[in-house]
């Protein structure tokens, strides 16, 4: 194998690759980064079983040469210093090659590394999906979905199901729900489906595949195909492909948790309400679940306050557009309240509550797509 | 100023009570008196161990910890009887009144020890009339007989209540160091067990004498820093204070049990685990705490012990819950290896009122339906101040703590006395 290729398109695969690497696996060779090259391209990947990234680099696109002098072959890289070793090279492109020892030389400019490698026979291969179950939509539309769900996984493993997102195509919505059995954030998009009889309702992707997927793809609007199976999913763009097996197990029936009545509604300036919130977390940090209290009060103000005996106190008079309904004074933990209104981008927000000790929810006015759910703290 | 009482410095009793369930045993059935008697686990199991024993028995070589069987090899006529915690207990906790009587600086160790600050005590009499007044108090009213030890100092005043039993009352001050204490061999002293001891012999420390004689250096090499806070205990300096919170200072509750034989079956390892989370979760609430951490504790047919713990992020306190996790933790690090024993602890521990419920949206039903109560209760609090309400301990007297080192019930003398 022998290429000579832009160090900073290699540089950003590397990187791609890199976040499904990890040191700690159970296949040795998966340590390491796969490196092939066809007259196409140059193709890396990287897996620790759980996720695994493809990412490829075009001999040319737009005209434009990324890879030259292509012997085609293969390699596996360790993944410890191949990454840092291109990083710190001098000169804009570098050289590769591999001699029937598996032994890679990287040159660029005056620098010359020669790194141990291994025959990419030993990689294992990665499954090719065949499935009907495919719909597209746009790399911007993927990231907010992400973004307003994946904060509400569970971070511990008692219920391991409750650590996934969970992907629903019903009725040509497409629905993703998170929740840490405290929380729940959902977010709903109209789905375009070419193909029409695409529906599921147990698809559970890990909440980590989705970060890391979410730190890969880029902000526009081109099209990602997801591709799902049995027990993994595939996110495809032109030069990514990004697997990952799913969470077995029965994800809780969670419309149903979603409480359709309410006794006390406010309505309320987004940010006014949430920086009130990230003031009186101040104090309320000290205290073990972050506990802030809420209380209706006349003349459409709410009063957010925290009380920790050794710390302090805070109250605060927000100024709402509206109350409607009962009186009320709840408690509940400030993290929470923030990270539901943080991913909030509209500037008004409904909040529905139907007694201090059952769930509230949170949804931007005019947008019945997005719903933050909330479980109350009960104070002792 | 009494020429009794140091001018600075204190005077600290150590309370011990003899052989005591045995001699509690012996109080409900005087027959008992005079014979060689003996309270083991479960006579018929091979847990079936010597768990206390009359001085009786005590003088054939029955021993604490010793399997029946060989204790009936040395004592035939030996009378076995299993534990009437209920009992203990309350003998416990009527001891403890007595001692309070006295002063309110009363340390409870264990079901039947303490400490007793008696510094200011001058109004009673001479430290050592009160020790007299206690012993035969404690002799009349409960017919046990206990050891009591005086000093400057906790750790003097426990090995002084060992120098003399039963019904011994010790007094060791400082000046009597050389010639009652350092002679003794170092496994005597309080503090060092038979693998501390070990170590030590094979540094050529034998007697007290000679680890006040050892280099302080090698000393802390050998034993870290418990090395020099027990040079300087032998040397008669012990800062610890009497602290009648120090039982509330718990950070944990735990239960461990011995299997029956060892064992690799899961269904009897899930059983225990299952009954072992049950009484952690009784004691926690008997506490009125909650915890943040688990940790299971195996042990493996070779005595090999492994410890595991996870830190949560709620505060928990139910039977199923704990089982859960700790089940979780066990499947988890399990070799798969022939089991011994198995534990099961909580620890991270707070005052459930000093912390919230974080609802949970599988759960909050149950609470929730419990909304209206709770309304009603804040208003009448509101209205009448705070402990308007309290919540009914649960009453589960029936769950008897099964070793020494449970010592949630050992506060159980004070609320006694509040309520009478």
């Amino acid at each position: 194998m022998r290429f000579i290729i832009q160090r900073d398109l290699l540089i950003e695969s590397i990187q791609h690759v890199m976040k499904a690497i990890s040191s700690r696996v159970t296949i040795p060779i998966l340590t390491g980064i796969k490196i092939e090259a066809t007259q196409e391209g140059i193709k890396l990947t990287g897996s620790d079983s759980d996720i695994s990234i493809e990412s490829f680099i075009p001999k040319e696109e737009y005209g434009l040469e990324h890879v030259e002098g292509i012997e085609e072959g293969s390699v596996v890289v360790q993944a410890k210093y191949f990454p840092d070793i291109i990083r710190k090279l001098p000169l804009k492109t570098v050289e590769l090659i591999t001699d029937d020892q598996y032994k890679v030389t990287i040159k660029s400019g005056g620098a010359e590394f020669h790194l141990n490698g291994q025959d990419a026979v030993e990689y294992p291969h990665l499954p090719k999906l065949h499935t009907d179950n495919s719909f597209e939509l746009k790399n911007d539309l993927l990231k907010d979905l992400i973004k307003q769900t994946v904060f509400a996984v569970s971070t511990v493993e008692t219920r391991p199901i409750l650590t996934g997102v969970n992907m629903i195509i019903e009725e040509e919505h497409l629905d993703f729900v998170a929740t840490d059995s405290h929380r729940l954030a959902s977010r709903k998009i109209p789905l375009n489906l070419n193909n029409e009889n695409i529906s599921f309702k147990n698809v559970v992707i890990p909440g980590k595949s989705l970060i890391e997927l979410n730190k890969i793809i880029e902000d526009n609007e081109e099209t990602i195909t997801i591709s799902v199976t049995e027990n993994q999913i595939l996110f495809q763009t032109k030069n990514l492909y990004f697997l990952s097996r799913l969470l077995d197990g029965n994800y809780p029936e969670t419309s149903r948790l979603i409480p359709e009545q309410s006794k006390t509604i406010v309505h309320t300036k987004t940010k006014t309400l949430l920086q009130a919130i990230d003031r009186a977390s101040l104090l309320a940090k000290e205290n073990r679940n972050n506990v802030v209290k809420l209380q209706t009060k006349s003349n459409n103000e709410i009063e957010i306050s925290s009380n920790t005996p050794e710390v302090g106190q805070v109250n605060e008079d927000v100024t709402t557009e509206s109350i409607e309904g009962e009186d009320l004074k709840i408690s509940f933990s400030a993290k929470y309240m923030i990270d539901a209104l943080k991913i909030i981008e509209e500037d008004h927000v409904k909040i529905e509550f139907t007694g201090a000790m059952r769930p509230f929810i949170i949804r931007p006015i005019d947008n019945e797509h997005i719903l933050q759910l909330i479980l109350p703290v009960r104070t002792y | 100023m009494s020429k009794w009482y140091p001018k600075k410095g204190r005077v600290i009793f150590h309370v011990d009570m003899n052989s005591f369930y045995a001699s509690v045993e012996a109080a409900y059935d005087p027959s008992l008196k005079g014979k060689p008697l003996a309270i083991a686990g479960n006579p018929e199991e091979r847990r079936g161990i010597i768990v206390t024993s009359s001085y009786e028995a005590r003088a054939k070589g029955v021993k604490t910890t010793m399997p029946l069987w060989e204790a009936k090899k040395l004592c035939p006529n030996l009378i076995v009887m299993r534990p009437n915690f209920d009992r203990y207990r309350k003998a416990s906790s009527e001891m403890f009144k007595m001692l309070s009587a006295i002063t309110p600086y009363v340390q409870p160790v264990s079901i039947d020890e303490g400490y007793m600050d008696i510094t200011e005590c001058e109004a009673l009499g001479s430290p050592l009339e009160i020790a007299k007044n206690l012993q035969m108090q404690i002799a009349e009213e409960l017919d046990i007989p206990c050891s009591i030890g005086i000093a400057p100092n906790k750790f003097l005043a426990k090995m002084a209540s060992d120098m003399k039993k039963p019904m011994g009352i010790t007094v060791l001050r400082k000046r009597d160091l050389p010639e009652k204490l350092w002679p003794l061999p170092v496994g005597e002293m309080y503090g060092i067990g038979a693998k501390t001891a070990e170590k030590l012999n094979k540094v050529e420390i034998y007697t007290i004498k000679d680890l006040i004689e050892a280099d302080v250096y090698s000393l802390k090499r050998l034993l870290g820093i418990n090395g020099e806070r027990l040079q300087n205990r032998a040397n008669g300096v012990d800062p610890s204070i009497v602290d009648p919170e120090a039982i509330y200072d718990f950070k944990s509750i735990g239960n461990s049990e011995t299997l029956r034989e060892d064992t690799t079956e899961e269904i009897e390892i899930k059983k225990l685990i299952r009954k072992l989370s049950r009484k952690v979760s009784t004691r926690l609430k008997r506490k009125e705490v909650v915890g943040q951490n688990v940790q299971i504790m195996i042990r493996f047919h070779n005595r090999k012990t492994i410890t595991r713990s996870i830190k949560l992020p709620n505060f928990i306190e139910e039977e199923d819950t704990i089982f859960t996790i700790g089940y979780d933790l066990f499947e988890k690090h399990w070799n798969g290896d022939p089991i011994r024993l198995l534990g099961v602890t909580v620890s991270d521990l707070v005052e459930k009122k000093e912390i919230s419920q974080q609802l949970d949206i599988f759960t909050y039903e149950k609470e929730a339906s419990k909304e209206k109560l709770y309304q009603t209760m804040e208003k009448l609090t509101e209205k009448y101040g705070e402990n308007t309400f309290k919540k009914l301990k649960q009453e589960e007297d029936n769950s008897q703590p099964r070793t020494s080192f449970q010592k949630d019930y050992l506060d159980d003398y004070r609320n006694d006395k509040k309520d009478t």
